[in-house]
């Protein structure tokens, strides 16, 4: 018999969700309401939580369960540091979807984070100061070329 | 192989090699998720680690496939290049080091010379003792001992793979070349075993990482095992769980409900009595783990696995809680005691009368046999 499957892709699967009685499956509420929770306690003056995506046993249709849910928002950073990392604000405000990837891209960390930026596009104020003293010295060597690599766009 | 920059912090060595903090908070964020710690961790270890000095790490192999090392450098998160250049200082390893030879051995001493007390020793492998250790020689000594004068300067001992964690597939019936595990020979080192055939790759990075980290030896079960890789069985975590627990079983590998990606108890998954991280951890990058692809769970984190019959019989109700019941040292010790009061043992267990056999042939005290 001739096989015309040349890719893994081409291999049909069924994901067949488990038995429902309807509305979300448990896995995705439970997620669900722990952001509910995180974004009062944040609101009211509380640390950014995350949770990592990874630690959780979901199913491949919790997972698009979980992601049609909360939906995308209006903001999307990317980030270029050691791999490209995208963070997604989704239709909740407040709750970020961020992907970290490697140098060859593939996915290394997968959180929902509960916060009004997410804290890695922070800068520090001892970052601003050594920028500070940085820009000071470029300026005092008119040749200086720019050093800094990483970057980060809001879009 | 020597180091790179000698007694450099990894931060310095992060920024010599133009790595941004962001980007070492992301590298930390991903191995604080591998090692299924909570997610604020990531940016805590970034801190801590700054101001750290990179640990000398010496990696022996011995009775092995190098399945394990293969694993090893197939870690994505953190990367091994990645641990290699910044966070460790890997100063032998004889797959990855360009020295042969003389040169190779002369590396080795020196890093044992130099950072005596306080390099991490890993090692893969099993150490067979019989035929005087002359099964597993390298440059005219035997690896017993290698082992013995290795492990009297390491800070801690890291055993990755099945193999130097229980004896692995060398320790099984009928271990024609008198097998080992490390903690069977070296009894005064603290001890981690990162068992798997092979390991995950990223419980293997993660062990190291959260060690140089913190600088303690972790939370371990009683196989010596990080309990943030191994603190769960795979049946806990299995995203096929509902179905177990609906009563809905694969019969067959091809049948409706192996379609269907039902519960593969029946088809002899040992996923109940195996403590690891692979339904969360997953394989190849976080892309999936074998009962994600249709076949159960073999249980190779587990001691004498290989001796624990058919890999696609059902397990028994009579197996569940007995996961890992065989290792090595546990059996040691059950056999001594038996032993001692004159006992019979009844352990089912792979390689028990083995070592009950060892056990009564030598004082409670010896080492196995190295001559």
């Amino acid at each position: 018999m001739e096989c015309h499957l040349s890719r893994l892709t081409d291999i049909g699967i069924r994901i067949e969700p488990p038995a429902r009685t309807g509305g979300l499956g448990g896995g995705v509420a439970a997620v669900l309401s722990e952001l509910v929770s995180m974004l009062e306690r944040v609101a009211l003056g509380g640390k950014p939580a995350t949770i990592d995506l990874r630690s959780l046993p979901m199913s491949p249709q919790d997972r698009i369960e979980l992601q049609q849910t909360l939906g995308r928002g209006e903001v999307q950073a990317t980030l270029t540091a050691d791999g490209v990392s995208t963070l997604q604000e989704t239709g909740v405000s407040g709750v970020w979807w961020i992907e970290h990837r490697d140098r060859h891209g593939e996915l290394i960390a997968e959180l929902i984070e509960v916060a009004a930026i997410p804290q890695i596009l922070e800068v520090s104020s001892d970052e601003m100061i050594a920028s500070a003293q940085a820009l000071r010295e470029r300026l005092s060597i008119s040749h200086e070329a720019p050093v800094k690599t990483d970057h980060a766009t809001l879009s | 192989m020597q180091p790179l920059v000698d007694n450099v912090a990894v931060g310095e060595m992060l920024r010599l090699h133009g790595i941004s903090r962001r980007g070492f908070i992301k590298f930390c964020t991903a191995a604080a998720s591998a090692m299924a710690l909570p997610p604020w961790m990531g940016p805590a270890m970034a801190q801590q680690l700054q101001n750290a000095p990179r640990p000398s790490v010496i990696y022996l192999s011995f009775q092995e496939c190098t399945g394990c090392f293969e694993s090893f450098t197939r870690s994505f998160a953190p990367t091994i290049e990645s641990l290699i250049f910044n966070v460790i200082s890997l100063d032998y390893d004889d797959t990855l080091m360009a020295a042969a030879g003389d040169a190779a051995e002369s590396a080795l001493a020196k890093a044992m010379h130099d950072n005596f007390g306080k390099y991490v020793l890993i090692i893969d492998g099993s150490v067979p003792t019989g035929a005087g250790g002359g099964y597993c020689t390298a440059g005219g000594k035997s690896a017993v001992d290698t082992l013995r004068d290795a492990a009297k300067g390491a800070a801690a001992i890291i055993c990755v793979g099945t193999c130097s964690a229980f004896g692995g597939i060398p320790f099984a019936d009928p271990n024609p070349t008198d097998a080992w595990p490390i903690s069977a020979i070296i009894s005064d080192k603290p001890i981690i075993n990162v068992s798997g055939c092979p390991p995950i790759p990223e419980v293997i990075t993660g062990t190291l990482l959260q060690y140089v980290t913190t600088g303690k030896v972790p939370d371990l079960d009683e196989h010596l095992r990080p309990k943030a890789f191994f603190g769960t069985t795979i049946h806990d975590r299995c995203y096929r769980r509902p179905f177990y627990d609906q009563g809905k079983f694969a019969k067959t590998f091809d049948d409706e409900g192996a379609r269907n990606g039902w519960c593969l108890y029946e088809l002899g998954c040992k996923g109940p009595t195996t403590y690891n991280a692979c339904a969360t951890t997953k394989w190849n990058g976080g892309t999936s783990f074998p009962i994600e692809s249709g076949h159960g769970c073999i249980g190779c984190s587990e001691p004498g696995f290989w001796d624990k019959g058919s890999l696609y019989s059902p397990l028994s109700a009579t197996d569940w809680g007995k996961a890992g019941e065989s290792s090595p040292r546990q059996v040691l010790e059950l056999a001594a005691g038996a032993i001692a009061g004159g006992a019979v043992l009844g352990l089912a267990s792979a390689g028990s009368g083995r070592l009950r056999q060892y056990r009564s042939e030598h004082p409670l005290d010896s080492e196995p046999k190295d001559s």
